[in-house]
């Protein structure tokens, strides 16, 4: 009896609060994700690339001696109007043509490329360390625990409370939701729906880009780091149900708990794998998700 | 004579909404059976369940004798049933003939799949056939989307037509029509009936065009079969009348 | 009721459509767009073999052979109207497949061939029945994933090499003395190849089987109202462009010598999707032709820079906005307005 007691706190305990840490910011990003889809209806194929350019920023702004927090603020502002500027100058041209969906899979697939490979052009292709802001461990149930893991955990959690409220409980939230439901009423009721949507994008983008912060001490950052992880967010996405936030809260939580505890046992080269399976998975049984669209939360 | 469509306690509920239950009903062959009823009696479900694009919760279907409950479309087509649609469901981005020549591809059963187009003769013969009949020759070769309104409609039973099926499935042939286009319609489809021997089940919200033209209709109200008969029968159930509270009949 | 007011910005006109179902003796714009392609690589062969020439003759041999996995890519986005984005994976099981064989197997370039066919269309079906129950981005991620996936377990597979692949493949055999290690031989040998696909495909695009794939791309569902079913038809699509991407990818251990995992990688699946737009969805000649120009622009580009991506991904972003039907999408028509007016013009005299 003792030895599962042990097993459950010097193995699973730790290994849920790992998942719990990387499960913040994938929730971050998939949100992100699920509410440009949602609004817009657009499939963000550059949505792993703005999580590597939060982190890459992340790097760039506490090489020039800016502290680690005042980064963590800055970098989603940045996003923000890089997201904007992206959405107006590029999403908006392909967006009122009949082939709207392929199109712009098709183009936000091309800004990935593109990125991907600015990032390389500025950076090198060499992997880059930052250091974490918090050092040290605090101890609970008789372990040690990363502070800054601990931190990401509370900061990533606040921030979803965050999202969830602006989204449901504000006014501006229920202003994005109406666009997102009726575009036309919305627009005829005074609602500047082209803002709403240059906004909500800058919005996705930002919180993909925190995501990347947060991660940037625990993972290294290097170029392909977007793609590698553009899989596990739409992954979540898809299970979690596309436009649905709950969806995105769960189903990021769930597979990132799936993916550390599974790692005790397998190696780490079938944790995409397992991953994707269940992706298809869940697609083949129910591939409107767990939940449903943007605004049923 | 044995009815070719036999529907017996079909019902399908939506989540809490029952939208067809425990409908029965037959339609003879050769004949014009109409489905009417006031707005959300389950017409449409009815109809859906029908033609493959729904499954029941419970309940038959048989056609001509089998079984075809819950079957797929395109299997329903096998045995001889195709339907139209109310908001025309064509290929619009293609010309008129290909659009034609799908919906006959039907007739060459398989065969010559790998061919060239020109090597199915049977399909060609019924495309130029179906132009012909409905009168959409000068229009051959336009793309379906920028037909007017009214030929698109033409197009939509034609393509349903293609197959040379027994019995055809009309969804609100006559919605958002002209007075002068429904009275087009209403002749085409007692023509296919009278002059072709085709079966037909049409679901309509146009009364009166239903009791000049059909054999026998079954009325629907909030999911459940009212009433049926002849259209002289259905006009004088006191039942309906109420049911139409405010149509005149 | 509904207008095709833009009609489809990708994929072939209707009018195209049209013009080929009322099949004149004369040829149509297409078809002299194809001539002019398969000439001009024959020209290109010509000059490249009097000047002595042996990296150029590789690099388009390679561009031919990325035109077969931009061929399959086609098929699919083109014409059944579902987007890959994991092609790469069965052009590089191909690739591994053939090298396998004529490593040690037999040096027979028909055996590598087979061989490679045989898998691609299992392959092809296990995937297909995976990734053609979803449509639009599902599939598009489905395809991604199951790249994604599969790289990394070759990647990780020591029997298969691991990261340094398979090296020393012996050149293969073909006929009559010709082997794949001569540039100018190999070159004509998968022009014609290609050249012969491309018969095949074009060919198809005008049978029932084709117009079906067609009309699921135009409005999948009226097609099972019409009596068939199409997923079949999906599937078997699917399939055949497995087949077409992985003996394609059969090719590249031939002309290398080599395969390596970064052949299933998602640069491979994403270059062909961008050869495909770029050269015009759907026309079937246009990949060809995008996937000749992009190779040669890759190549220019990256002498200068090891930074060629970002200029292709401009280029890529720019054509999506401006010019999606892509090149040969504006040229066909353009060039058939020419010849009508020309022929016009000799009927009146």
């Amino acid at each position: 009896m003792s030895n599962a007691m042990e097993w459950l706190q010097f193995v699973l305990a730790p290994q849920m609060i790992n998942g719990l840490s990387i499960g913040v910011a994938v929730v971050l990003m998939a949100l992100g994700l699920t509410i440009i889809f949602g609004l817009l209806d657009v499939i963000n194929m550059a949505h792993g690339e703005f999580y590597a350019i939060g982190a890459y920023l992340a790097v760039a702004l506490l090489a020039t001696g800016m502290s680690f927090w005042w980064a963590l603020v800055l970098t989603p502002l940045l996003m923000a109007v890089l997201g904007f500027v992206t959405e107006r100058g590029l999403i908006q041209r392909v967006f009122h043509s009949k082939d709207r969906h392929t199109l712009t899979l098709l183009l936000t697939f091309g800004v990935a490329v593109v990125l991907e490979d600015a990032l390389k052009i500025a950076f090198g292709a060499n992997p880059l360390r930052l250091e974490a802001p918090i050092s040290g461990a605090t101890e609970m149930l008789g372990l040690f625990f990363p502070n800054y893991r601990l931190f990401v955990m509370l900061f990533g959690g606040a921030l979803i409370a965050g999202v969830w409220l602006l989204v449901f409980r504000t006014s501006l939230g229920a202003i994005v939701r109406a666009a997102a439901y009726d575009r036309n009423m919305s627009a005829s009721l005074g609602v500047p729906v082209q803002l709403v949507y240059a906004g909500t994008f800058a919005f996705g983008v930002a919180l993909a880009g925190i995501a990347g912060v947060l991660l940037a001490p625990i993972y290294s950052v290097f170029p392909t780091m977007g793609k590698d992880f553009v899989l596990i967010a739409f992954s979540v996405v898809i299970i979690g149900g596309m436009g649905s936030i709950k969806g995105a809260l769960l189903a990021g939580l769930l597979l990132t708990q799936v993916q550390s505890i599974s790692s005790l046992y397998i190696s780490p080269v079938w944790s995409d794998p397992l991953l994707f399976g269940i992706m298809v998975l869940v697609l083949m049984w129910r591939p409107q998700g767990l939940f449903g669209k943007l605004g049923s939360a | 004579m044995n009815p070719i469509l036999s529907v017996k306690g079909i019902s399908v509920q939506f989540g809490a909404l029952k939208a067809v239950q425990d409908v029965s009903f037959e339609a003879q062959p050769g004949k014009i059976t109409a489905v009417i009823g006031p707005n959300g009696a389950g017409k449409s479900s009815l109809f859906n369940l029908i033609s493959g694009a729904i499954r029941p919760s419970s309940g038959s279907v048989r056609f001509d004798g089998e079984d075809v409950t819950g079957r797929a479309p395109h299997q329903l087509l096998r045995y001889g049933l195709s339907r139209s649609f109310q908001i025309t469901n064509l290929f619009f981005e293609l010309p008129v003939r290909e659009n034609l020549r799908l919906a006959a591809q039907f007739l060459e059963q398989g065969r010559g799949l790998f061919r060239p187009l020109a090597r199915s003769q049977t399909a060609a013969a019924r495309v130029d056939e179906l132009l012909g009949q409905f009168d959409l020759r000068n229009k051959a070769d336009e793309l379906a989307g920028y037909l007017s309104h009214g030929e698109q409609r033409r197009l939509e039973i034609a393509v349903s037509l293609a197959s040379r099926p027994r019995m055809l499935l009309l969804d609100e042939p006559t919605q958002g029509m002209s007075h002068g286009d429904t009275r087009e319609t209403e002749s085409l489809i007692r023509g296919l009936s009278h002059n072709h021997g085709l079966s037909i089940l049409l679901v309509e919200h146009d009364v009166d065009l239903v009791m000049q033209l059909s054999d026998f209709v079954v009325v629907m109200h909030q999911g459940q079969k009212l009433a049926e008969g002849t259209p002289a029968q259905v006009r004088a159930n006191p039942a309906v009348q109420a049911a139409y509270f405010g149509e005149k009949l | 009721m509904s207008t095709p007011a833009s009609s489809s910005t990708i994929g072939p006109r209707g009018g195209a459509l049209a013009t080929a179902s009322s099949e004149r003796p004369r040829r149509s714009a297409a078809t002299w767009l194809a001539i002019l392609f398969f000439a001009g690589a024959l020209l290109f062969g010509g000059i490249a073999l009097a000047l002595g020439d042996v990296f150029y003759l590789r690099l388009a041999t390679e561009a031919l052979i990325f035109g077969g996995l931009a061929l399959s890519v086609d098929l699919l986005l083109g014409r059944v109207g579902l987007l890959p984005l994991g092609q790469a994976l069965f052009f590089g099981l191909g690739a591994y497949v053939s090298a396998l064989v004529l490593k040690n197997w037999s040096d027979s370039f028909w055996l590598a061939l087979g061989v490679t066919l045989a898998f691609s269309a299992v392959a092809g079906l296990i995937g297909g029945l995976i990734a053609i129950r979803a449509k639009g981005v599902y599939f598009a991620l489905i395809s991604f994933g199951l790249a994604q996936v599969l790289s990394k377990v070759v990647y990780n597979t020591r029997e298969l090499g691991a990261s340094d692949g398979i090296i020393g493949v012996p050149s293969a055999n073909i006929m009559w003395g010709v082997n794949s290690a001569t540039p100018s031989g190999f070159f004509l040998v998968v022009l014609a190849f290609i050249g012969a696909l491309y018969l095949v495909l074009r060919y198809l695009m005008d049978t029932p089987v084709g117009r079906q794939l067609d009309a699921i791309r135009t409005n999948e569902h009226r097609v099972s109202f019409l009596g068939e079913d199409p997923w079949r038809y999906k599937l078997g699509a699917f399939v055949a462009a497995a087949c077409i991407a992985g003996c394609s990818g059969a090719l590249y251990p031939m002309l290398r010598g080599f395969v390596s995992p970064e052949l299933m990688f998602f640069q491979v699946s994403g270059n062909a999707v961008i050869n495909v737009i770029v050269g015009g969805t759907g026309t079937l000649i246009g990949p060809l032709y995008g996937s000749a120009i992009l190779t040669g622009l890759r190549s220019v580009v990256g002498s200068f820079t090891t930074h060629h991506h970002i200029v292709i991904g401009v280029l890529f972003v720019l054509v999506v906005i401006l010019m999606p039907r892509g090149l040969i999408g504006y040229a066909t028509p353009a060039l058939q307005r020419w010849l009508d007016a020309r022929r016009n013009q000799k009927e009146n005299r």
